[in-house]
């Protein structure tokens, strides 16, 4: 039971990981609280779902549905954000509240307002054992998720991208003045972190086996969860918080029940950390 | 000249308005925000009502139309949605085809407007407990917990039971009757844990209960959380049959199941897909064809509204007070999807429970519940 639980724990925790390190970059880069994020992450959904509806082919569908989303990513930065970068931060958040709101109410009017299945099959044989049972989908979420990562890391300490990236969060106005192009570097910042959303709304619909226009409402503030366990901006942190969140969700349900919803267990976790190491788990003193 | 053609223009709307008399029926549902499908369910159910009514001839030789709002699930919104209904659209009865906390908000309202309320499928105690121009057309969650106990126990056969409660008001008191119910009738309740609304991974409850082996899972739900949890069983290898109600009573139960997880569920529930009354299977039909979906438990729970409304306009008269007197005196009437066989005294429905099974993806008719006993609220 106890390794049934860690494997379930690993697969939730690898979701919470994708969506939470799109949401870190841009946090990193502009100090934006990004909540359209989780609208990108139900388009990515919707879109992977209706691509696999024309195609049948499910690794097509998810990386195109994720390309698509990274646009998107980059639009919602160039029509909505970039405007208002020298404005007070409240400013670039009532703007990214109302537009989640927005983009949820038209997917709703594009996709219909049910719940629509998403059974892809990944081909991957389930493995299962007299105690332990893990299915082909789990597999592949935890695979993905190694390989985005594994890729992403290449991308931050490999390529003059990366290095742009974490330039820019180091400070923006200085990287600019050294002659990086900082617009460009932003974009990418928004397209990967975006693509990242999208990719796990199209693994969490299939994972469900449901994809809605509001599936983004619990991520748009979860996802703020692990990004402060993480301590704000930091990649890192945010891989190893959502680990460990997805974990002592998975364990505390087992043991005792649901005494709270999973979300306040998340919140109190996070309280509890913003009280006694404000800066997070792998966070820099300096904020 | 302009503004002489626009006078006559008007003059034409008005006289068209006033000699095309129609008789107001007030609907709110969520249309938008997460409970969209569901109020968009109940919505296309009472239109279909009132699109059979009115290709009948209508009631008294006049037209139905009804007057929608969406509350968006807000019990604020609800509520001006009933004064709007009552005092500027002038309608002689309501119906509500929305939740639990909305449906009482708006209840309220009526009950002090004096302008009788229908509650198609919101199933807490209290909406009815309102005051005597409040009714209710869905089955009241203890009847359906009752129900529940006797298709586990005596049809099923089980001894020991788990039971998983959705936290709210339809998930407590449907668990609190069935348990009551199902000890009465001999059975032990080995496992019983509560879990919140939304709740998508079920694996570390089921696997607590696979543990124990019970005979039987009891799981009050509504279809997207009843379709993880058969999915998690099946993939953690839990075979023992689950009993749900109607809130898994959606062709999206089974859609959204995982690799047909849903096949050998059995629910307690009001719409039976088998029955060979004609109105059944012509809402069957129509409403597919219609809408482009199976119809669901919602649906059918508000097209009766509609046709139970309409029957105590036609008995009572065009008024509130007619229509509220109407309600009380409705015996069992033809034209019904849900069997529906007229109100107790508390103004609730009384109605044959039926008990559904699904197999090769779809509801298909199992057994039936007819003891007074068990089915009066």
């Amino acid at each position: 039971m106890f390794l049934q639980n860690l494997v379930n724990s690993l697969v939730l925790g690898s979701i919470y990981v994708l969506i939470a390190v799109g949401l870190t970059l841009v946090y990193g880069i502009l100090r934006i609280l990004h909540i359209a994020h989780a609208g990108i992450y139900a388009f990515g959904a919707l879109m992977g779902l209706t691509l696999y509806k024309l195609t049948g082919n499910i690794l097509v569908s998810m990386i195109f549905s994720a390309v698509l989303s990274g646009f998107l990513g980059i639009l919602v930065y160039r029509y909505f954000y970039r405007k208002v970068l020298s404005e007070s931060r409240i400013v670039p958040l009532v703007i990214s509240i109302g537009l989640f709101v927005a983009m949820q109410d038209l997917y709703r009017l594009i996709w219909g307002p049910y719940k629509e299945a998403f059974s892809a099959n990944f081909n991957i044989p389930d493995i299962v054992t007299e105690n332990l049972i893990i299915t082909g989908d789990q597999i592949f979420i935890v695979l993905v998720t190694v390989i985005s990562l594994v890729a992403l890391y290449f991308i931050m300490n490999k390529t003059r991208w990366g290095k742009a990236l974490k330039a820019c969060a180091d400070d923006l106005q200085m990287t600019g003045a050294l002659g990086i192009n900082i617009e460009r570097t932003v974009m990418l910042g928004f397209f990967i972190g975006s693509f990242l959303a999208g990719l796990a709304g199209v693994l969490v619909g299939i994972y469900d086996n449901s994809v809605y226009p509001t599936m983004g409402e619990v991520p748009s503030y979860k996802a703020f969860v692990v990004v402060v366990l993480g301590g704000f901006g930091s990649l890192k942190g945010a891989v190893v918080a959502g680990f460990i969140l997805a974990g002592a969700e998975t364990f505390l349900v087992a043991w005792k029940g649901f005494l709270l919803p999973r979300d306040a267990i998340a919140f109190i976790a996070m309280i509890l950390l913003l009280m006694f190491k404000p800066s997070g788990i792998f966070g820099r003193e300096t904020g | 000249m302009k503004r002489f053609l626009v006078l006559i223009l008007l003059t034409m709307i008005v006289v068209y308005a006033i000699s095309v008399e129609t008789i107001k029926i007030g609907f709110f549902a969520p249309l938008t925000g997460f409970a969209a499908a569901d109020g968009t369910s109940a919505l296309h159910g009472a239109q279909l009502a009132i699109k059979l009514i009115n290709s009948k001839g209508g009631v008294n030789g006049k037209e139905l139309e009804l007057v929608y709002y969406d509350d968006a699930l807000k019990a604020d919104q609800a509520v001006s949605i009933a004064y709007k209904l009552v005092q500027k659209d002038k309608v002689i009865v309501a119906i509500s085809g929305s939740y639990s906390g909305t449906t009482r908000a708006a209840a309220g309202i009526f009950q002090q407007l004096k302008v009788p309320m229908i509650s198609a499928y919101a199933v807490h105690p209290q909406i009815t407990a309102t005051g005597d121009y409040i009714f209710r057309v869905g089955t009241l969650a203890t009847v359906q917990g009752r129900a529940g106990a006797h298709l586990a126990v005596e049809k099923i056969g089980a001894k020991k039971i788990a039971v998983l409660v959705i936290d709210n008001d339809f998930g407590v008191s449907l668990a609190k009757a069935f348990v009551e119910e199902a000890k009465k009738l001999g059975a032990e309740i080995v496992y019983e844990e509560k879990y919140p609304l939304g709740e998508k991974d079920f694996r570390a409850l089921l696997l607590a209960i696979k543990k124990l082996d019970p005979d039987a899972i009891y799981a009050t739900a509504y279809y997207s959380e009843a379709a993880h949890i058969v999915s998690q069983a099946k993939e953690l290898g839990i075979y023992v049959p689950i009993i749900g109600q109607e809130g898994y009573d959606s062709p999206k139960f089974i859609e959204l199941a995982k690799n047909h997880a849903a096949n050998g569920t059995v629910i307690t529930t009001d719409l039976d897909r088998d029955s060979e009354d004609e109105t059944v299977q012509w809402f069957i039909k129509t409403y597919k064809k219609t809408y482009g979906i199976d119809a669901d438990m919602v649906a059918a729970s508000a097209f009766d509204a509609v046709v139970i409304a309409a029957k105590a306009i036609e008995i009572g008269g065009e008024t509130p007070e007619g229509v509220k007197k109407g309600l009380s005196m409705i015996k069992e009437i033809k034209g019904t999807v849900t069997g529906f066989k007229g109100f107790t005294e508390k103004r609730e429905a009384m109605r044959e429970i039926t008990c559904q099974v699904v197999i090769g993806n779809r509801f298909h008719y199992f057994w039936k519940i007819t003891n007074p006993e068990i089915t009066t609220p």
